[in-house]
C-alpha cells in the first residue's frame, strides 16, 4: 500500500507544478533561516576541546584582603571584573598541592615581542605552568615543552607557534632562536600548532571568541614576571596595593590575575578536589574576617564556567527565536497551500473512497505527498544554508567565522525537514480524508 | 457590498481560511516586534557624541611601561604632533567617545548618600575640552594652572594627600540636571570617594561615554578632570580641519615613529570610523532583521497568492454562473478583494494580541521597552495593503472568467 500510495503522492506532486514550487520554496527558506541561526548557535555552544575539557575545572578561592567590591570609586578601585583569577602565592600553592591529576595557572598577557629582524609586533602571550600543554592538548610540531624544574627555575623559554616562528625567522624550524619579548631573551625549544580553541574559556577575560585573536608565545610564568610582563586587568587587590598598579600593570603579589585550572579524572577526584578547596579556603578565614567577608570557593567545570560568564552572545539566541517563529510562519503557510490543493481534489478522494479506498490510505497518500513537498525543502535548503553562513562568515563579528555546517547539523536538516513535512501535512491530510464517498459522487 | 455570502462561502473552507489567518497574524505580530527591534538598533546608531567628529584623528600606542622620562616624553610626543601643519590641537586622551570600555566613578552629592545618584565616566587629559570640540555652555573650560600630573594623583592617593588632588571639573548638561535638577551647577560639589571632590566649573552641552553597555539614559554622564597624563599609554587625539584628517593622521603615526622606533602602533583612524566600528553589531543585526522582515512578507504575500489563485481556479465555473446572472466584472473584483480584506483583518486582530506577547516575552528577557502604540496601526495598515496587492493578481483572473462558462460542464 506504501508502494501505491508512493506512487499517487508522486504524481500528486506533478498535478500543480506551481503551487507545488511555491510549496517547496517556502519550507527551503524556512529551513534555510532557522538552520543558518542553529548551525552558529551548535558551533558557539560546542565543545572548546572535545574529550579533555569535561576532565578541566577552574578552582578558585577568596583570598583578597579588602572589603567586598560593591561599588566603584577611585577611594576603592577602577573596574571591577570577575573571571575567577588567584592572587600569585595563592596560585602556586594550590599547584604545589598536586591535588588534580595536572594542573596550570594561566595568565592572559600582551607584549612587544622581536625576532631576527623586522619591526616588533604586538603579540597575545600565555604565561602558564609545565601542566599546561599537556593538559590543553597544545599540539607540538617540534621540540619539547617546558619541565617543571624550569618553572622552578624561572627559566627563560618559550613555545611559539609555527606562524609565529614564520613570521619572526621566516622558517617553522625555530627551536634553539631567541625571541625577545620585551627586550628580555628567550630561548624557543618549542614549536607549536597555532592554538585557538573557541570559546576561549581559559581566558574569557582577554576574549570570548576569537576571530583572528590567538596566543602565539607559551613563556613559563616565573620567566614571564622576571621580564616585567603583567596583567592589564585585575578581579581584586588587597587593600595595600598601591593604586597605580591596579590597573595598567597589574601588581602579581596582592592582586588576582592568574586563572587556576585542574584536571580531574574521575568523580571521586572531584569530590576529594572540592573538599580541599573548601579546607584551603577556610583557611582565609581570619584574614578575610577583618574585610567582613565570609570564605568562599569554587570549582567549575568548563561548561558551568561557559554558562557563568554569559559566553554566547544574546543576538544569536534572538535570531535562533525569530528564525524560529519565520520557519513556523513558513509551516503554516505551506499547511495552507497543501489543504488548498488537497481539497481540490475532493471529487477524485470521493471516488476513491466510493471504490474502497480506506481512510487511512488516502491519509497516508497526503501525509506522503507533504513529506515529499518538506523533503525536496530540504534539499533546496542545503545550499541555501551554506549561502546564509557565508554571508554570516563576511561579517566580522569575532564570533561569525564559526559560523559552519557539521555533520550532526547537516543530519539535523533533514531530520527538520522530515518533521515539519509531517507536522505541515497532518491536518491537511486529516481534513481530506474525512471526504465522504456518496456526496462527492453526486455532485460531480 | 454585502458580505454574508463572502462569509457563508468561507465557512466551506474553514481549514484553509483558519491557516491563512493564522499565517497573516504570526506574520503581523513578528514584523511588528522586528521593526521595532530595527528601530531601536537604528536609534541607538543615531546617538550623539557632542564632539567635533568630522576633525578629530587617533593614534593608540601599545603600553611600554613605566619608565623615569615617561613625563618629559609625553609632552615632547604631543608637541611634535601639535608641530605638524594644519593641527589645530593634539593631546593624549585616556579614553575616548566610542571605545568599548570606559572609566567610570562613583557619583555622589552628599557623602552621606548610600548609594550614588549616578555613575560617570571621567575623560583626563591636557586641553581635553578643546581638542575634542566639546562645547562649553556654561562657566568656563579647566586652567593650565588646575591641572596635576596623573603619575603624582596615584602617588598623592598612596600618601592620602588628598588637598593636592584636582579639585575641578567640567560635566555634562545631562549629568548636571540629573545631579541638581533646576539648579545652576557652577560652585556645586560632588565626592566620587570618602575623600575626592570636584567644584563643577563648567557644563558640557554634551559628551558621550564611552562603552557598549552605556548606551541608556546614563550615556552623557561624563566629566572631565584637570589631569595631564604622562603614561604613554592613552590615545592620542589629534583635531584638524576635515579635508587634512588623512595628511595629518600619517604625518602624526611617522612622527611618533620616528620619535621612538621601537613603539607599536595598535589602532589609528578617524573618530568618524571610529563610531563605524563601534556600531557595527548594531549595524549587522540590524540588516539580518531587515532580511527577515522582508523574507516574511514576501513569504506571506506568496501564501496569499497561492490560496486566491487555487480558490480562483476552484470557483470558476459558479464565477461563471453568476457572470451570466448579471455580475459585472466589478462585483468579482470586489468579490475577491472583500473576501481578502475579511481575512487579513482577522489575522490582523489576532496578531496585534500576539504581537503583545511576544513583546512581554522580549522585555522579560531581553530587556527591550515596550512596544509603542502606533506600531499597531501601522502593522495593520502594511498587511492590509500587502493582502490587497497579492489578492489582485488572481482576483483581476478571476473577474475575466467569462460568462460562458456556466453553459460548460466541469
Amino acid at each position: 500500500m506504501v508502494g501505491y500510495s508512493m506512487e499517487l503522492a508522486w504524481r500528486g506532486l506533478r498535478r500543480y507544478p506551481k503551487t507545488t514550487a511555491l510549496a517547496v520554496l517556502t519550507v527551503a527558506i524556512g529551513l534555510a533561516a532557522s538552520m543558518t541561526t542553529m548551525a552558529l548557535l551548535h558551533m558557539l555552544s560546542a565543545d572548546p576541546l572535545p574529550g579533555r575539557s569535561q576532565h578541566l575545572y577552574l578552582a578558585w578561592f577568596d583570598a583578597v584582603q579588602a572589603k567586598p567590591q560593591t561599588y566603584t570609586s577611585l577611594d576603592n578601585d577602577w573596574a571591577t571584573y570577575d573571571y575567577k583569577r588567584l592572587k600569585t602565592a595563592d596560585a602556586e600553592a594550590l599547584l604545589a598541592a598536586h591535588k588534580g591529576t595536572l594542573q596550570a595557572a594561566v595568565a592572559d598577557l600582551d607584549a612587544q615581542v622581536e625576532g631576527d629582524h623586522g619591526e616588533p609586533s604586538n603579540e597575545h602571550v600565555l604565561a602558564t605552568s609545565s601542566d599546561f600543554m599537556p593538559m590543553f592538548g597544545v599540539a607540538l610540531r617540534d621540540g619539547r615543552h617546558w619541565t617543571a624544574a624550569e618553572d622552578a627555575a624561572r627559566a627563560p623559554v618559550a613555545v611559539i607557534d609555527s606562524e609565529l616562528a614564520q613570521k619572526l625567522f621566516d622558517t617553522t624550524k625555530a627551536v634553539g632562536r631567541v625571541v625577545q619579548i620585551k627586550h628580555h631573551a628567550f630561548r624557543i625549544i618549542g614549536v607549536s600548532q597555532p592554538y585557538s580553541p573557541q570559546p576561549h574559556f581559559y581566558g574569557l577575560n582577554a576574549w570570548t571568541f576569537s576571530g583572528s585573536d590567538r596566543e602565539s608565545i607559551f613563556v613559563p610564568l616565573g620567566a614571564a614576571m622576571d621580564a616585567g610582563l603583567a596583567a592589564s586587568s585585575t578581579d581584586g587587590c588587597d587593600d595595600v596595593t598601591e593604586k597605580s598598579k591596579q590597573y595598567i600593570a597589574v601588581d602579581p603579589v596582592h592582586c588576582e590575575w592568574l586563572a587556576d585550572w585542574v584536571q580531574l579524572d574521575t568523580a571521586q577526584d572531584v569530590a576529594a578536589y572540592r573538599s580541599f578547596l573548601d579546607h584551603y579556603a577556610m583557611q582565609q578565614q581570619s584574614a578575610l574576617a577583618s574585610y567582613g567577608k565570609k570564605p568562599q570557593w569554587r570549582l567549575l567545570s568548563v561548561q558551568q564556567w561557559l554558562t557563568l560568564q554569559n559566553a554566547i552572545p544574546d543576538n544569536v539566541r534572538l535570531n535562533v527565536w525569530l528564525a524560529g517563529s519565520f520557519l513556523l510562519l513558513c509551516m503554516v503557510n505551506v499547511a495552507g497551500l497543501l489543504a488548498a490543493k488537497f481539497m481540490r481534489r475532493g471529487v477524485e478522494v470521493g471516488i476513491r473512497r466510493a471504490l474502497g479506498a480506506s481512510r487511512r490510505a488516502v491519509m497516508l497518500h497526503h501525509l506522503l505527498e507533504a513529506g515529499m513537498v518538506c523533503l525536496l525543502g530540504g534539499v533546496l535548503a542545503w545550499p541555501l544554508t551554506l549561502l546564509g553562513l557565508s554571508l554570516l562568515r563576511m561579517q566580522d563579528q569575532g564570533f561569525t567565522d564559526l559560523a559552519r555546517l557539521d555533520v550532526v547539523m547537516f543530519a539535523g536538516l533533514f531530520a527538520l525537514a522530515l518533521g515539519v513535512g509531517v507536522l505541515v501535512g497532518l491536518l491537511p491530510s486529516w481534513r481530506v480524508s474525512l471526504v465522504q464517498p456518496g456526496l462527492q459522487v453526486k455532485s460531480a | 457590498m454585502d458580505i454574508r455570502p463572502i462569509l457563508f462561502t468561507l465557512r466551506r473552507h474553514k481549514l484553509t481560511c483558519c491557516l491563512l489567518v493564522l499565517q497573516i497574524a504570526f506574520t503581523c505580530a513578528i514584523v511588528c516586534n522586528t521593526i521595532f527591534l530595527i528601530s531601536q538598533r537604528l536609534d541607538l546608531m543615531r546617538v550623539s557624541s557632542g564632539v567635533a567628529e568630522q576633525e578629530l584623528v587617533y593614534v593608540q600606542m601599545a603600553y611600554i611601561g613605566s619608565r623615569p622620562d615617561e613625563k618629559a616624553r609625553a609632552a615632547v610626543d604631543v608637541a611634535a604632533l601639535q608641530s605638524i601643519p594644519g593641527v589645530k590641537s593634539a593631546t593624549l586622551a585616556n579614553e575616548l567617545p566610542f571605545d568599548n570600555g570606559s572609566d567610570n566613578s562613583d557619583v555622589r552629592t552628599d557623602l552621606a548618600q548610600r548609594m550614588p545618584v549616578l555613575k560617570a565616566s571621567q575623560y583626563f587629559g591636557e586641553n581635553l575640552a578643546h581638542t575634542l570640540g566639546v562645547r562649553i555652555v556654561e562657566g568656563r573650560d579647566l586652567r593650565p594652572e588646575e591641572y596635576v600630573d596623573l603619575s603624582d594623583a596615584f602617588t598623592l592617593l598612596a600618601a592620602k594627600q588628598y588637598d593636592k588632588l584636582p579639585k575641578v571639573a567640567l560635566i555634562t548638561r545631562a549629568m548636571a540636571d540629573r545631579l541638581w535638577p533646576g539648579q545652576s551647577p557652577l560652585g556645586k560639589r560632588y565626592y566620587v570617594g570618602k575623600n575626592i571632590s570636584f567644584t563643577v566649573v563648567g557644563v558640557i552641552a554634551s559628551l558621550i561615554r564611552p562603552g557598549q553597555d552605556r548606551l541608556d539614559a546614563s550615556v552623557q554622564y561624563s566629566s572631565v578632570w584637570p589631569l595631564r597624563l604622562t603614561l604613554i599609554q592613552g590615545s592620542f587625539l589629534i583635531r584638524c580641519a576635515s579635508q587634512d584628517r588623512d595628511r595629518v593622521l600619517r604625518a602624526a603615526v611617522d612622527k611618533l615613529k620616528a620619535l621612538d622606533p621601537n613603539r607599536i602602533v595598535l589602532d589609528k583612524g578617524t573618530m568618524e570610523q571610529h563610531r563605524r566600528d563601534f556600531f557595527q553589531n548594531d549595524r549587522a543585526m540590524a540588516g539580518i532583521l531587515v532580511g527577515i522582515c522582508i523574507a516574511l512578507l514576501i513569504v506571506t504575500a506568496l501564501g496569499i497568492v497561492g490560496l486566491a489563485s487555487f480558490w480562483v481556479a476552484q470557483r470558476n465555473h459558479s464565477i461563471g454562473v453568476r457572470r451570466a446572472l448579471g455580475a459585472t466584472r466589478g462585483n468579482i473584483l470586489h468579490y475577491f478583494q472583500t473576501e481578502n480584506f475579511l481575512l487579513t483583518t482577522m489575522g490582523i486582530a489576532l496578531g496585534m494580541v500576539l504581537a503583545y506577547g511576544i513583546n512581554l516575552f522580549l522585555i522579560v528577557h531581553y530587556e527591550l521597552p515596550r512596544l509603542p502604540a502606533i506600531y499597531f496601526p501601522v502593522g495593520a495598515l502594511l498587511l492590509w495593503c500587502l493582502g490587497q496587492a497579492a489578492v489582485l493578481g488572481p482576483a483581476l483572473r478571476a473577474a475575466a472568467v467569462p460568462p460562458v462558462v456556466a453553459t460548460r460542464s466541469v
